[in-house]
């Protein structure tokens, strides 16, 4: 008997949920966009990258060596600007300038070392990183390929790198399983929270509140057809991205298949708990929203490195539900090492679930007004 | 500290009632709602609540249906506390708690469900259902798309579905129309006497003569209990009937003039009801001092007061008259009769939807027009689109003289509008709230204090300008709303259901002020479910289904009324009503508080005949007199004609 009236809680809330339109968009749109928007905009490589020449040289060796360095493909080359050398930085045609002293050649020629100048716009830090060992590494190929360096005995050390589990580095098999973790965690929760809002602001919970029916059956209701919905955008988010950036399940499906299960029921019952505490639809909305993207961004290990992140801030990382998941998907899209390489992540996302749904069941559990 | 609700009741109280509350105690925070409340329902009884906004009906129908916990006292319920009860209650509450994104008939399973309605039993019970109420043809309509007088009958539905033995309804009835509402109160005389017991809250009067016994409740506590007649005769005072030429003007004149015996003058709709002691004497002199000041008077009829007098009585008793302030103004007014509003052929379709079709009204600066309607009308729709909000499909519209470009914002500045929707902003303070309507109507700082203070004064809430908006309870928003859609002054005014669930002494209040802005010229327009409240009105409009089906002065539309009206007095109207309908067309019947109004086309032919009918069903009549047409009667008459008859 209860399992039946948790089904039949469960069925008309997805009679609701297919009524309203602009939620079924919420549901549905709104993640593809949040998908196709951090795929193809989040690149963590740099590449073409504008850097402005001033070659007092000018001469065969200087011309190789500009070459070079605009072969990489790293680097675009722009025009100076009024032969200032500042001057297309400060305008920001160009985030370096590299500039060739006229003594460049002789000074190769005779042996003697050379200093060029690279002016690097420092405004972002990152960046700044990769054009200083860009022009590094150019150079140091261009020293080698002209056969420049000084006779030295052999090297005995080769470091011979071969990437592992993404030997294209394929940016897309980095940021998409990430993406998953964010979408999957954000629309599901928020969908869970409108759904228990509303129940307050069109005051129906006054029905729910005035029949026998406990929280327990109620909100478990809620969860089963959110789930459901939430199950329904997993696949089109994982069909999506299989279609358009080429991911693929590698190995064992089941790590994904549970891991996704477990995340979904946990994202669900975090929108319970925020709609149950929640007055009104904005609260409803921003709770998760705000709550889940930020956490999900940022400390989830999406884009950086949880062990980058100082000390109080990183124990927060360990209770988000999405760094786990993402530790999930990434096995699954990309290493393919199956439950040995997810270690307790379902467990912890599980442990994180129950200690919502728990707490959504305490926020209601009089099923009466508070005063 | 009180002791918290006990979970058994005491032995003595479960006897034999239904219902049983001992001492009911409720408070938020520091603020007592209920001040220790006793009462007994028993089963199959009609047991009704009223008293004026604020009192503490809502918190005690939320503690009967066991939403909320009281702070001290017992209730029991069928034997049993609340919380337990609750399979055996069904529960209405003003906002109906119906899901709008589901249809008539899920919204019907669902409620079933919650109340463990085995599948089969509902399926049975389904179709009964809505087909008593009518809403048969509509199962599969979704809620939102409803009209206010079905949603109430659903959510009635949707109470019943599970038989209850107790059916508890807080205020179901607000912003319904009469003939809805009669309708519905037709529903709850048949299933209260089926043995299910009804405890119902309503702020219109004279359907609270239908129940069987009635709470006055007030500041937390019940002032009075009793069946009609007994509070009737608590009140110990006869009442006189006085229709004359000019009431506003007779009312001053007796309120400032000695008759032997006189308790209290009040208005109802077109006549006074003047309350005294001794009947045969204050006749006479009524007559005398009216016709001193050349008053002439139509009629005097010696009667018995009606529940509204008696709520009126107590609540004047305990000051509860809210002050009448005239409005600050430095304006001298418009020129009273030119247009300020006019509708040529206005027409609106949504969809293949008519919802407004073919509309012609005119407002003249100084005059109160009435839109008067069934839910679902059109009459909001109308409004809207005079006002601007809303595109009209097809017609002109002249607003203060100008007819394009109507929401320009030198016209829009020269408007007031305050609708059911309109509220304030309810995390805002009152004071807040009213500084921001300032604000955006452009009231000049130095005159700002001085408005807001009328407000506040006005609506009895100085002192508690830095509550809360959602604190207020309803019938009081609708007052600051009132009060904020007026500050800047506007040449006309639309008024949508502005007294929607307030109680009758504020209703009064409101019109006094609604009446003062016109005399001011101010074009008014207004719409409401009060019929006695649209006496008021210089003109008027009857809408059904799109349409002005019939315009005029009140007097002109009563008088196109056609055939002769009676009012029948007997102990059981409700069976009355229910035989008469047999054997006449609905709208000839209506059950007016405890008496039921007939309408005969044939005086001498067809009275014998209604006599014969209810001998028949042993229904005695204690009398049977031919009466004036209220407005009330008019609008029965109009809207049920029009549906039998759609042209």
């Amino acid at each position: 008997m209860p399992m039946k009236r948790v089904i039949s809680q469960c069925l008309k809330e997805l009679m609701q949920f297919q009524r309203d339109r602009i939620t079924v968009a919420l549901a549905l749109v709104l993640p593809l966009a949040v998908m196709l928007i951090y795929g193809y905009a989040i690149r963590l490589e740099s590449k073409n990258i504008p850097i402005s020449i001033q070659d007092f040289d000018n001469s065969f060796l200087s011309r190789t060596y500009v070459e070079r360095i605009v072969a990489t493909n790293q680097f675009v080359p722009t025009p100076l600007l009024r032969g200032d050398p500042t001057l297309s930085i400060d305008w920001g045609r160009a985030k370096a300038t590299l500039v060739i002293p006229p003594n460049f050649s002789q000074s190769i020629l005779t042996q003697t070392p050379v200093t060029v100048q690279v002016l690097v716009d420092g405004t972002d830090v990152n960046n700044a990183r990769v054009i200083q060992n860009g022009i590094r590494a150019a150079t140091q190929f261009f020293l080698s390929s002209s056969h420049l360096l000084p006779d030295r005995p052999q090297i005995q050390i080769v470091a011979d790198v071969r990437l592992w589990f993404n030997p294209g580095r394929d940016e897309a098999l980095y940021i998409v399983p990430g993406i998953f973790g964010v979408i999957l965690w954000v629309f599901p929760s928020m969908l869970a929270a409108i759904a228990m809002v509303r129940e307050k602001e069109e005051g129906t919970i006054v029905q729910i509140y005035a029949s026998d029916l406990s929280a327990t059956e109620w909100l478990l209701g809620k969860e089963l057809a959110y789930f459901m919905v939430g199950v329904g955008e997993a696949i089109l988010a994982f069909s999506v991205a299989a279609v358009l950036f080429g991911i693929r399940v590698r190995g064992d499906p089941t790590t994904l298949l549970v891991g996704t299960g477990i995340f979904l029921a946990a994202a669900v019952a975090f929108g319970l708990l925020v709609g149950a505490r929640a007055g009104n639809q904005t609260g409803a909305v921003q709770g998760t929203a705000i709550a889940g993207f930020l956490t999900a961004l940022l400390l989830s290990g999406f884009i950086y490195r949880i062990e980058n992140i100082p000390m109080p801030l990183s124990l927060l990382s360990n209770v988000i539900p999405a760094r786990y998941f993402i530790l999930i998907t990434r096995d699954a899209f990309v290493r393919g090492t199956g439950w040995s390489g997810i270690g307790v992540a379902p467990g912890a996302i599980a442990l994180m679930g129950g200690l919502f749904f728990f707490g959504a069941i305490r926020t209601l559990r009089r099923m009466q007004f508070s005063d | 500290m009180p002791a918290p609700l006990s979970p058994t009741p005491p032995a003595a109280l479960e006897a034999r009632s239904a219902i049983a509350v001992q001492g009911l105690h409720k408070s938020y925070g520091s603020v007592e709602a209920l001040r220790g409340i006793d009462f007994t329902v028993q089963p199959g009884e009609i047991f009704g609540f009223i008293g004026p906004d604020g009192a503490g009906k809502t918190t005690t129908f939320q503690i009967l249906a066991g939403v909320m916990e009281a702070t001290a006292g017992q209730v029991s319920l069928l034997g049993k506390p609340p919380g337990q009860a609750q399979l055996n209650i069904g529960y209405v509450t003003q906002k109906f708690s119906l899901y709008p994104d589901l249809t008539v008939l899920e919204n019907l399973r669902y409620s079933a469900g919650l109340r463990r309605v085995p599948a089969a039993r509902w399926r049975e019970r389904a179709p009964h259902l809505l087909g008593q109420v009518g809403l048969d043809a509509f199962g599969d309509r979704l809620a939102r798309n409803l009209s206010g007088g079905m949603k109430q009958k659903l959510a009635l539905c949707c109470a019943l579905v599970a038989n209850p033995a107790v059916l508890l309804l807080d205020e179901p009835t607000t912003g319904v129309d009469p003939v809805s509402r009669r309708e519905f109160w037709d529903l709850l005389a048949a299933v209260a006497s089926t043995g299910v017991t009804v405890v119902v809250a309503t702020p219109y009067l004279d359907e609270a003569e239908r129940c069987h016994r009635i709470a006055l409740i007030y500041g937390g506590e019940l002032q009075q209990m009793g069946t009609l007649a007994s509070l009737r005769q608590g009140l110990g005072l006869q009442r006189l009937e006085v229709w004359a030429a000019d009431i506003a003007q007779a009312e001053t004149v007796l309120q400032g003039a000695t008759v032997s015996g006189l308790v209290d003058i009040q208005t109802f709709g077109d006549r006074l009801d003047v309350l005294v002691t001794d009947p045969g004497v204050a006749d006479q002199q009524v007559r005398q001092h009216l016709a001193q000041q050349q008053i002439h008077v139509d009629r005097v009829q010696h009667t018995t007061p009606t529940l509204e007098n008696v709520f009126v009585n107590h609540l004047r008793q305990q000051g509860l008259d809210p002050p009448y302030l005239s409005f600050p103004t430095a304006q001298t007014g418009q020129t009273l009769g030119k247009v300020a509003i006019a509708a040529r052929s206005l027409q609106k379709t949504f969809g293949s939807f008519c919802a407004v079709d073919h509309v012609d009204i005119t407002v003249r600066h100084g005059e109160i027009y009435g839109l008067l309607g069934a839910n679902g009308a059109g009459k909001t729709t109308t409004i809207k689109m005079l006002c601007g909000l809303l595109p009209a499909s097809g017609g002109e519209i002249e607003l203060a003289g100008q007819t394009a470009n109507l929401s320009r914002p030198e016209v829009r500045s020269r408007i007031g509008y305050m609708s059911q929707k309109f509220t304030l902003y309810d995390d805002l303070t009152i004071l807040q709230n009213l500084t921001f309507y300032c604000g955006v109507y452009g009231v000049p700082k130095r005159l700002q204090r001085q408005k807001i203070n009328w407000v506040l004064e006005t609506c009895g809430l100085q002192g508690q300008e830095q509550t809360v908006t959602a604190k207020l309870p309803g019938g009081w928003k609708q007052r600051v709303a009132f009060g904020a859609s007026v500050m800047h002054e506007p040449d006309i005014l639309f008024l949508d259901e502005p007294t929607s669930g307030v109680d009758p002494l504020a209703r009064r209040q409101f019109w006094r002020q609604i009446r003062d802005f016109a005399r001011r010229g101010t074009a008014i327009l207004v719409t409401t479910h009060y019929l006695e409240e649209a006496e008021n009105c210089h003109s008027m409009g009857f809408m059904v289904a799109g349409r002005v089906v019939a315009q005029g002065s009140p007097s002109q539309i009563k008088a196109e009324q056609p055939g002769q009206l009676v009012e029948v007095v007997t102990d059981r109207t409700q069976a009355a009503a229910d035989c008469l309908k047999h054997h006449l067309e609905t709208w000839r019947v209506a059950i007016f508080g405890d008496r039921l109004h007939l309408v005969l086309d044939d005086l001498d032919g067809d009275l014998p005949r209604v006599r014969q009918w209810l001998r028949e069903s042993e229904i005695p009549i204690q009398a049977a007199n031919p009466i004036p047409f209220s407005l009330e009667d008019a609008f029965i008459g109009i809207v049920q004609r029009a549906h039998a008859s759609p042209s």
